[in-house]
């Protein structure tokens, strides 16, 4: 199925009115364009859209338009960093995104490093490489569970959301929080592991990947899930390139883009790391790739923790206020669980940054949706819009 | 591979695991075991200690009221507000110690990471909840006492599956 594209991104709803004087609410700007087309709301209290509304123009069973309508969970995070310094920014940059927070706070974190001019020791990088890692399972299978109950697939929803608690235990033993974890600090990590920790790491990410790969009987190869998102919401080559999507939706699109290899940050040019690319572009290989880059992730803590040197420090001795030199500018962006996440941090010399932006995959992604959605069914939206790896949270942070 | 058979080995997946172990812990009767006796901070090398960041535990003969641990917490939770302590302490001129109101402390531990004297640590107590606000705020007189956990649950791995005990 071809979906006819604007040739302007900004005129994704695809009724909406030219822009008048009066500036009208997201959403009431869908003109009514036929007495059959009903307009529906769905969200922003849960219901298959997470804390997002999604406002839906159907005829009969079919999505003739959508205007996502995000911006439910603003928290204000970039107006907030302005106001605290460079350390006591990590416990509430994370907040975006409880479930990835080390990937959320990385890129700061690498920021503030180069700002300051700090050289990390060889150990910590590791020691986060192993975080980030555990951090991306963690993160998608949380995804994962909610993906199965969207499909209404309830198996789905139980499996990931225990297995999960095999890396939980594993970062709570590391830094000492199940979830929001405030381990990545400028200088460093916040603590060294603890003792054993390897030993239990290996036997644990072990069962964890011999555990995702007997998801492929009850999910992957499981007909009823391949009918219901197979040839859904494709996504060309072409449009996910000009919209701009990153992560695991310009993977399925036949992309082969991983910032871990494309820009290696820390360690990662040292290990060996494979990118799963699928050509589909529909919603079954949207879902199909994070799960392989689970299994990815497992390979490479396994190669962190063989090559991590044995000893040596884990974090850099900081002065209390630690300032910028001057005006200075910083981007640094990562490979996240959703895609790839930057900072753009201003800093005026003071222990404060003067501004900072967090460029979010999640937003990134969700402009796709208008697209994906226009001609399909209303029973395949939550399919659909879960697939783009959306995280309401972070797309307002 | 057909529908038919694809459906079949789903199904078959899920019957298999009638006879695997149990994973879910039984959290009133069974609670986790943790590494070490909390999150500590040793300021000489600049380095933490691994542990769990649950409940705070104040060293009343290391306090010297300095407040860097409230300074801390002001970007992060504005949890930790200075109090005055009846007891005196030689190294303590102005007798304040913080006192910690766990209704707005995130458990970041970035108070821990701040104190230069090893007076403040985290402890493995998570079970903080009360009936009322009041009840979550706790004096320092409350935070020198050291909780007492019975934690001893831990993940195995056998042939079987995964399960807590």
């Amino acid at each position: 199925m071809t979906t006819e594209l604007p040739t302007d991104i900004t005129s994704a709803a695809i009724h909406m009115d030219k822009p008048s004087s009066s500036w009208l609410p997201p959403g009431l700007a869908l003109q009514k364009v036929d007495e059959r087309i009903m307009t529906l709301n769905v969200g922003p209290q849960h219901p298959g859209s997470g804390h997002m509304r999604l406002i839906v123009q159907i005829d009969g069973d079919y999505i003739v338009a959508c205007d996502p309508d995000p911006g439910y969970v603003h928290r204000g995070e970039e107006k907030m960093a302005e106001y605290r310094n460079y350390i006591t920014n990590v416990p509430h940059l994370e907040r975006p995104v409880i479930h990835d927070s080390c990937n959320v706070l990385y890129p700061y974190v690498l920021g503030v490093e180069e700002l300051l001019g700090i050289e990390v020791p060889e150990r910590a990088q590791y020691v986060r490489v192993i975080a980030a890692e555990l951090n991306r399972c963690i993160y998608i299978m949380y995804w994962l569970a909610i993906y199965g109950i969207f499909l209404g697939h309830s198996t789905m929803f139980m499996w990931p959301a225990g297995d999960r608690e095999l890396l939980i235990d594993l970062m709570e033993k590391m830094t000492g929080a199940r979830v929001t974890h405030a381990h990545f600090i400028p200088g460093g990590v916040r603590n060294d592991l603890p003792p054993n920790f390897e030993g239990v790491c290996l036997r644990q990410v072990n069962y964890f990947e011999k555990r995702i790969k007997e998801y492929a009987a009850v999910f992957y190869d499981n007909p009823i899930l391949i009918s219901r998102t197979q040839d859904t919401g494709v996504l060309s080559r072409q449009d996910a390139i000009r919209l701009g999507t990153t992560g695991s939706v310009l993977r399925a699109s036949g992309v082969d883009f991983d910032l871990r290899k494309k820009e290696p940050y820390d360690v990662y040019d040292e290990l060996d790391i494979h990118t799963n690319v699928m050509t589909a572009g529909d919603a079954y290989a949207r879902s199909k790739i994070p799960w392989l880059d689970m299994m990815e992730s497992c390979k490479i803590i396994r190669q962190a923790l063989q090559k991590m040197p044995k000893s040596g420090s884990v974090r850099v001795k900081l002065k209390p206020n630690p300032k910028g030199k001057g005006l200075d500018t910083v981007y640094k962006r990562v490979e996240s669980g959703r895609g790839s996440l930057g900072y753009y941090i201003v800093s005026n010399g003071k222990p404060e940054p003067y501004r900072l932006k967090m460029s979010v995959p999640s937003f990134r992604n969700l402009i796709a949706l208008p697209y994906l959605l226009k001609g399909e069914k209303l029973g395949n939206m939550p399919s659909v819009y879960w697939s783009l790896n959306y995280w309401p949270v972070e797309a307002d942070r | 591979m057909g529908t038919a058979t694809g459906i079949i080995r789903a199904l078959n997946s899920g019957i298999k695991h009638l006879a695997v172990k149990r994973f879910t812990l039984r959290y009133p009767e069974e609670k986790l075991k943790f590494v070490g006796d909390g999150y500590q901070f040793d300021p000489s090398t600049g380095v933490g200690i691994a542990g769990l960041k649950g409940r705070h535990l104040l060293f009343h003969d290391h306090c010297t009221g300095c407040q860097l641990c409230s300074i801390a917490c002001e970007g992060v939770a504005e949890a930790i507000a200075m109090v005055k302590v009846p007891e005196e302490h030689k190294h303590n001129k102005k007798a304040i110690m913080p006192q910690i109101d766990y209704g707005k402390c995130v458990f970041c531990g970035l108070c821990v990471d701040a104190c230069p004297f090893y007076a403040l640590y985290m402890t493995n107590d998570y079970e903080l909840s009360s009936f009322s606000k009041e009840g979550l705020i706790y004096t320092p007189a409350q935070l020198q006492v050291k909780p007492y956990v019975a934690q001893d649950s831990e993940i195995i791995i056998t042939d079987r599956g995964a399960s807590h005990g």
